[in-house]
């Protein structure tokens, strides 16, 4: 494998792509002490080196207006301009000697302008390449945290909590994953985000309701929990917006006054489901640590009632939730990259191509 | 399991609130139902599956919370599809394989469209390429915020209201 770019610390450098929905983003993730492709079974000391996500503006309204051809070219650039200030054309600075692009899920047009880009960087440095699944990257974000790679033990149970995803995945391994739970309708995060606009309020509804429901009584109104009795560990939240549709009908003009109580009533109901499934989760497949990622991780009470959830069970260690790393991010996906070539998978850079509905 | 004394509780099993009217409109015409409770989607699946072609546009209108959604998986399962579509608001499409070709139909497209603010934010998605390999049917949830391309759909056109 020829590296064509030098760098001065000793360290295999990841770069990792993500561009599989409204992110754009661009990291540069160093693994310590080796120059190789990190080795199975070995820990390792990584440093994130650069982070950059473009604008928040989801990517479908970035480009309106333009025909596709012109909107894919705009994006490119984008993911160019992200490149140029993790300054990875500048061989004598830093460099890189691994690509890690996401393959999917996500939206094709987004997913192929990062793997665009990653095939041509691989092409012209003879780097390897490896296409990542974005859903790994969020298990990987946990991975991101220091001390959270001092505690890591498998099983690691994880809960991925995001506006498009609501899983409970157990971690036999690095890349070994089991999909035990996830949500039959809506996810999590868009249950808050429902919810909120079913009240007014506006974007991002979730964090908003969240902070409302901090100054209100969570038992002021009684919503259903939904699937909380199902032996399975699946969630579904579309019960709930149904619910909470009711309820504000009935409230009619009353609901900005008891705006914290009801805020306070729709979170503990979603926190409750979740926390009721993850505890499910801990008697069937008693793992050694448990982690909570994705955006809905951010939660003050989610993670509180996580917390009390696991110290019911003596010897199970709870992972600290991925602060800086909870929504769309590549160095996440670096570090799931860095462990898919710890397991010897790459992929051929001529055939690489997108998988929108990539699943874990 | 935390006990919950509750000052006020969401009536549950109501018959009025549970219940749901579809309406869809076609080639064939109008037709309406009525839909008692939530597990009860599946007589208007059956009917709806009938109307679909390669290149139908099945456009399904309702508020947040009418069943647009619940809907579609009744719909799935009727055409023998095993996985269960979960809401795609945040993924804003996912496609499905047919087991076994139906009506010359091999694919189901399931957009969303409630995260789009304009209409040209669609070009993203590329449907027109989509439907392009002749065995597609798209169906997609808040059609209201795609106008334009819809009415160029006219011919192909199924719409459901959901209230």
């Amino acid at each position: 494998m020829a590296v064509i770019s030098k760098h001065k610390s000793a360290g295999f450098k990841v770069l990792g792509i993500e561009t599989s929905c409204d992110e754009t983003s661009v990291a540069l993730l160093e693994v310590r002490g080796t120059t190789q492709p990190p080795a199975r079974g070995t820990r390792y000391a990584v440093q994130l080196l650069h982070h950059e996500t473009a604008t928040q503006i989801p990517i479908h309204r970035r480009y309106g207006g333009v025909v596709p051809e012109v909107a894919a070219r705009t994006h490119i650039a984008e993911v160019i301009k992200l490149l140029e200030r993790a300054d990875i054309f500048a061989s004598e600075k830093q460099g890189f000697d691994a690509i890690a692009v996401t393959q999917g899920p996500g939206l094709a047009t987004a997913l192929r302008v990062g793997i665009e880009a990653a095939r041509t960087l691989a092409y012209l440095t003879d780097v390897p390449i490896v296409g990542v699944n974005h859903l790994e990257g969020h298990l990987a974000s946990a991975w991101l945290v220091p001390e959270n790679r001092e505690h890591w033990r498998f099983p690691v149970l994880v809960l991925l909590v995001s506006g498009g995803h609501s899983e409970l995945v157990l971690m036999k391994d690095f890349c070994s994953y089991k999909v035990v739970g996830r949500t039959r309708d809506d996810a999590s995060g868009e249950a808050f985000d429902k919810t909120a606009k079913l009240m007014g309020l506006s974007y991002p509804g979730g964090p908003i309701l969240s902070r409302y429901a901090a100054k209100g009584n969570p038992e002021a109104y009684g919503l259903p929990r939904p699937m909380i009795h199902d032996p399975s560990l699946d969630m579904s939240f579309s019960g709930l917006k149904t619910a909470v549709r009711n309820l504000i009908h009935d409230l009619g003009p009353k609901v900005p006054e008891v705006l914290p109580d009801l805020c306070a009533s729709i979170q503990a109901a979603i926190v409750d489901v979740l926390v009721n499934k993850t505890s499910r989760a801990i008697m069937a497949y008693k793992p050694k640590c448990l982690a909570v990622v994705g955006g809905v991780s951010a939660n003050p009470h989610l993670q509180a009632e996580l917390r009390k959830a696991a110290s019911e069970h003596p010897g199970l260690i709870m992972l600290e939730p991925p602060k800086g790393f909870y929504t769309d991010n590549a160095a996440m996906i670096a570090a799931a990259g860095a462990w898919r070539l710890a397991q010897g998978k790459k992929d051929d850079w001529k055939k690489i191509d997108a998988k929108p509905e990539l699943d874990l | 399991m935390r006990m919950q004394r509750t000052a006020y509780r969401v009536p549950r099993n109501s018959v009025k609130r549970d219940g749901r009217k579809a309406e869809i409109r076609s080639k064939e015409g109008s037709r309406a139902f009525v839909v008692p409770e939530v597990m009860a989607w599946s007589g208007v699946a059956e009917y709806v599956s009938e109307l679909l072609r390669p290149g139908t546009v099945l456009a399904i209108s309702g508020e947040l919370g009418a069943g647009k959604t619940t809907f579609i998986q009744a719909l799935t399962k009727t055409l023998g599809i095993k996985k269960v579509p979960p809401s795609p608001t945040f993924s804003l499409m996912r496609s499905y394989r047919l087991p076994k070709t139906f009506n010359g139909i091999r694919r189901i497209i399931h957009v969303d469209a409630y995260r789009f603010d304009d209409e040209r934010e669609l070009v993203v998605l590329d449907l027109d390429e989509e439907l392009a390999d002749g065995s597609s049917v798209l169906v997609i949830e808040w059609p209201e915020k795609m106008p334009k391309w819809l009415k160029k759909k006219k011919a192909d056109l199924v719409q459901m209201e959901i209230a």
